[in-house]
């Protein structure tokens, strides 16, 4: 029986198509992957679903009803919830006070019925098989019981189709297969989900049925069991798909960087040496550290202990202006808090940090500038219409390739990139994976940080898999894929040998 | 084809008013009251009625190119008024010792450079909010000037009459240069250099960084509890200055009522002027305008008649006006 029927879904941002005439059935009592790489338009339909945007064309048909310019609060409320991958848990308050707002319980004297709020929230754990308590502050919660928080709190207000929006990149391997347990639970109740996911071993275990989109289009539609993980790859990525065309072996020159020891929040005993030339993709789940690693580096956070050579040299103040000095550049994560500087131009923000290297010399020569930007911009093909523009007014992409003119303006030779590709569409990350290639074949350095497995599959050299703050293995071009650095990144290899140490103990 | 190059060209157009406007509204404000100044003048308009404008508004006009700096960080500065008496009354007690003019104005710069440079230690390093650091200060700084006044057993501060260089200093406070009054000289010039420093100097760009986005900023390399430390500075040493012409034109202090409700007015000019309050946006140039704006609501009062108490009514009304413009723009823009 068919709970969910979206067809012909169509929607575009400022006259760019991100979705034409997509379509999704969920069926009852199924769980969906909901597949494509990042940009392809799954949280734009998941969106446009939950009520947050509205569609310029197509239709919905929900429970046998067909859907009209629905709110959020609607949407909701006919049953559809939607666990966002950024977490919405209001940490200052207690769990079952999330769990009720909004809808809390009140008696005749508009008074809170605490206590039945609080019994309700501790059937509703109770049924799902969670341990935690509904007095405690969510903000005391560990990311994973958060997670279930937000699973519960969707459960709670009724839900018939609950959109998991990758739910498992907080989770170790023991709190997904509890996840997987309660899902399963509740799918055998008749609830739905559509599961959006990029971990292949785990679309093949939890859903029933997949949808794959691909810059915006519908794809396929098909039964799991009728495929396998090679076939869903080529679908979401398409036929113009080659790992291997960019990228070509460089020789790689002397040691530039160096980590011994290297402890600080987060993260410790890192040992690491980079070659000029080299790219370096640290990867990890979110909270590994690997973020943690660039920033010391750069030194927005102290190390605690363990040294950094630069150019054989020992780094002795660990500051951002030394780590520049030292021709260190770092194109941060999250572009919009930590590097675009909304009220200043593209050219302002070109110069901004060169000009920290050279603030002896007060007066700005303002066609020196230009002549740097537009150099910048050609060699970037940063596509923006006047240098005095808002650097706001270019799209996600663009901004991103300022923030990197940015850097190579103060002529570093090592680049960190942190998350770089966050919010930017296909066409713009290749972009940027094609600049790194480049920059390093004219002998800069590149560490890059990043959740997206492909994407060091497409540019790296050597990647360094992060598990809970340390090294937990370092793999070579050739050994680099999805499957194995997720084994890594989720501590699975080792969890796999201890299962085997418990069975040769039994025996 | 070509239509769509048309359209796009008529947006573009239309972009650049919006923009011109956005930028350039507090000319109008102060256009409007300049014209109703004249209209209510009339015949008696002269030179030195105009040149008075600029006259009237150099000294709290210098604090409010102070306070906007500040501002543009994303801070506030709401000292400056008990530091315009406290720096005042300390400048005159050294003069009343050493007689010399120029010891007396750069005694007067380091007073205020070092009082706006606790504010902003307190600010930058201690990572404390500027409202309270400052809210603290202006009370510090307006007790310990009455306080001062009252052991020595006089109302006023007050320079000694008997000095060689009195009249020096009494004329260059009262003086003209080519029929302009020499504050109004001096204020020019702390606009001009204040322009030159937010548009062609690298601090002055750090200023509107890290008020436009800290953490970018910071980020970016720029030395952000540096430039917090110097705009509070900055804005103390200009409210030296201030101080030091309010002693050229005035001879004294009254630490009870000198300068009281300064930081306000202060804070209005820069609003008029166009600076965001929440920094990195706006003009410096805008400050000049939104100061003689206030100036000129004063005189036309004073041509009016009306009681002078509803002076800050009026101002506030102007105020309240300039403000629900600049919203109804920043609305429509998006």
């Amino acid at each position: 029986m068919e709970l969910l029927k979206m067809s012909n879904i169509s929607k575009s941002f400022f006259g760019v198509q991100v979705l034409s005439n997509v379509n999704l059935t969920i069926n009852k009592g199924e769980v969906h992957a909901l597949l494509g790489e990042n940009g392809a338009g799954k949280s734009t339909l998941m969106n446009i679903l939950a009520g947050v945007y509205t569609r310029d064309s197509g239709s919905i048909i929900f429970d046998g009803k067909e859907l009209i310019h629905t709110t959020i609060k609607e949407a909701e409320d006919i049953g559809i919830g939607f666990v966002h991958q950024e977490l919405n848990i209001f940490n200052d308050l207690k769990v079952y006070e999330n769990i009720f707002l909004g809808k809390e319980l009140i008696n005749g004297f508009r008074k809170l019925e605490k206590k039945a709020m609080i019994n309700e929230t501790r059937d509703l754990m109770q049924s799902l098989g969670v341990d935690i308590d509904p007095l405690e502050l969510a903000g005391h919660l560990d990311t994973s019981k958060k997670q279930l928080l937000e699973i519960a709190k969707v459960l709670h207000s009724n839900a018939k189709l609950i959109i998991l929006d990758e739910p498992t990149t907080a989770l170790n391997n023991e709190e997904i297969k509890k996840l997987f347990g309660i899902i399963k639970h509740l799918k055998k109740q008749g609830k739905s989900f559509i599961f959006i996911s990029h971990k292949m071993p785990e679309i093949f275990q939890i859903s029933d049925r997949y949808t794959v989109l691909r810059n915006g289009s519908f794809i396929k539609c098909q039964d799991i069991k009728h495929t396998n993980p090679e076939e869903i790859t080529r679908y979401m990525v398409g036929e113009s798909y080659n790992s291997e065309s960019m990228y070509e072996t460089r020789a790689l020159g002397e040691v530039v960087l160096e980590l011994k020891n290297l402890s600080g929040e987060g993260f410790s005993n890192i040992n690491l040496s980079v070659k000029k030339g080299e790219i370096i993709g640290l990867t990890g789940l979110q909270g590994a550290g690997c973020s943690e690693v660039i920033q010391t580096i750069f030194g927005v956070m102290r190390a605690k202990s363990g040294e950094i050579k630069v150019h054989g040299k020992v780094v002795t103040q660990n500051d951002i202006q030394t780590a520049m000095k030292n021709k260190i550049a770092m194109v941060a994560a999250n572009r919009k808090e930590n590097s675009i500087i909304p009220d200043m131009s593209l050219l302002e923000n070109i110069y901004i940090s060169e000009h920290v290297l050279n603030y002896k010399k007060q007066h700005i020569v303002k066609q020196r500038e230009i002549n740097k930007y537009t150099r910048l911009k050609e060699l970037l093909n940063i596509k923006a219409n006047h240098y005095g523009d808002a650097i706001t007014s270019l799209s996600g992409g663009n901004q991103q390739k300022v923030i990197l003119a940015r850097w190579l303006n103060t002529k570093a030779d090592i680049i960190l990139f942190d998350n770089p590709t966050q919010g930017i569409d296909v066409g713009a990350k290749s972009e940027i994976y094609k600049l790194i290639l480049e920059l390093s074949k004219e002998g800069k350095t590149v560490i890059m940080n990043t959740l997206e497995i492909p994407e060091i599959q497409k540019i790296a050299d050597r990647c360094i898999v992060f598990y809970h703050g340390g090294i937990e293995v370092e793999l070579h071009r050739n050994e680099i894929n999805e499957e194995n650095v997720m084994l890594h990144a989720t501590h699975a290899v080792h969890t796999r040998l201890n299962e085997k140490e418990e069975e040769n103990d039994r025996d | 084809m070509t239509e769509i190059k048309l359209e796009s060209r008529k947006a573009h157009h239309q972009v650049n008013i919006k923009k011109l406007w956005n930028e350039c509204n507090y000319i109008l404000i102060f256009l409007v009251i300049f014209i109703v100044f004249l209209i209510i003048n009339g015949s008696e308009t002269s030179w030195t009625s105009i040149t008075n404008i600029l006259l009237h508004s150099s000294i709290i006009g210098s604090i409010a190119i102070g306070m906007g700096l500040v501002i543009l960080t994303d801070g506030i500065d709401l000292s400056v008024g008990s530091m315009f008496v406290f720096v005042g009354g300390l400048t005159i007690l050294f003069y009343n010792i050493t007689g010399s003019i120029l010891l007396t104005l750069i005694c007067a710069l380091v007073i205020g450079g070092i009082c706006g440079g606790i504010n902003g230690i307190l600010v930058g390093k201690c990572k404390m909010p500027p409202f309270i650091v400052t809210l603290s200060t202006m009370l510090i700084f307006r007790s310990i000037s009455q306080y001062m006044m009252n052991e020595m057993g006089e109302t006023r501060y007050r320079i000694e009459a008997s000095m060689a260089s009195y009249t020096a200093l009494f004329e260059f406070g009262n003086g003209n240069v080519f029929t302009i009054p020499n504050l109004a000289w001096v204020f020019l010039f702390i606009v001009l250099a204040a322009i030159y420093m937010t548009t062609n100097m690298k601090f002055g760009k750090n200023i509107y960084a890290v008020g436009s986005n800290e953490r970018a900023a910071k980020l970016a390399g720029i030395n952000v509890e540096w430039v917090r430390i110097k705009a509070f500075a900055i804005c103390g040493a200009l409210v030296g200055i201030a101080a030091f012409l309010k002693i050229a034109k005035d001879t004294s202090f009254d630490p009870a009522t000198s300068g009281m409700n300064f930081e306000l007015y202060a804070i209005a000019s820069v609003v008029i002027g166009g600076i965001s309050m929440s920094g990195g946006k706006g003009k410096v140039v805008g400050i000049m305008f939104g100061a003689m704006a206030f100036t000129i609501i004063d005189k036309i009062i004073t041509a009016l008649g009306m009681n002078a108490l509803l002076n800050d009514t009026v101002k506030g009304i102007i105020l309240l006006i300039a403000v629900g413009i600049q919203m109804i723009q920043k609305r429509s823009s998006k």
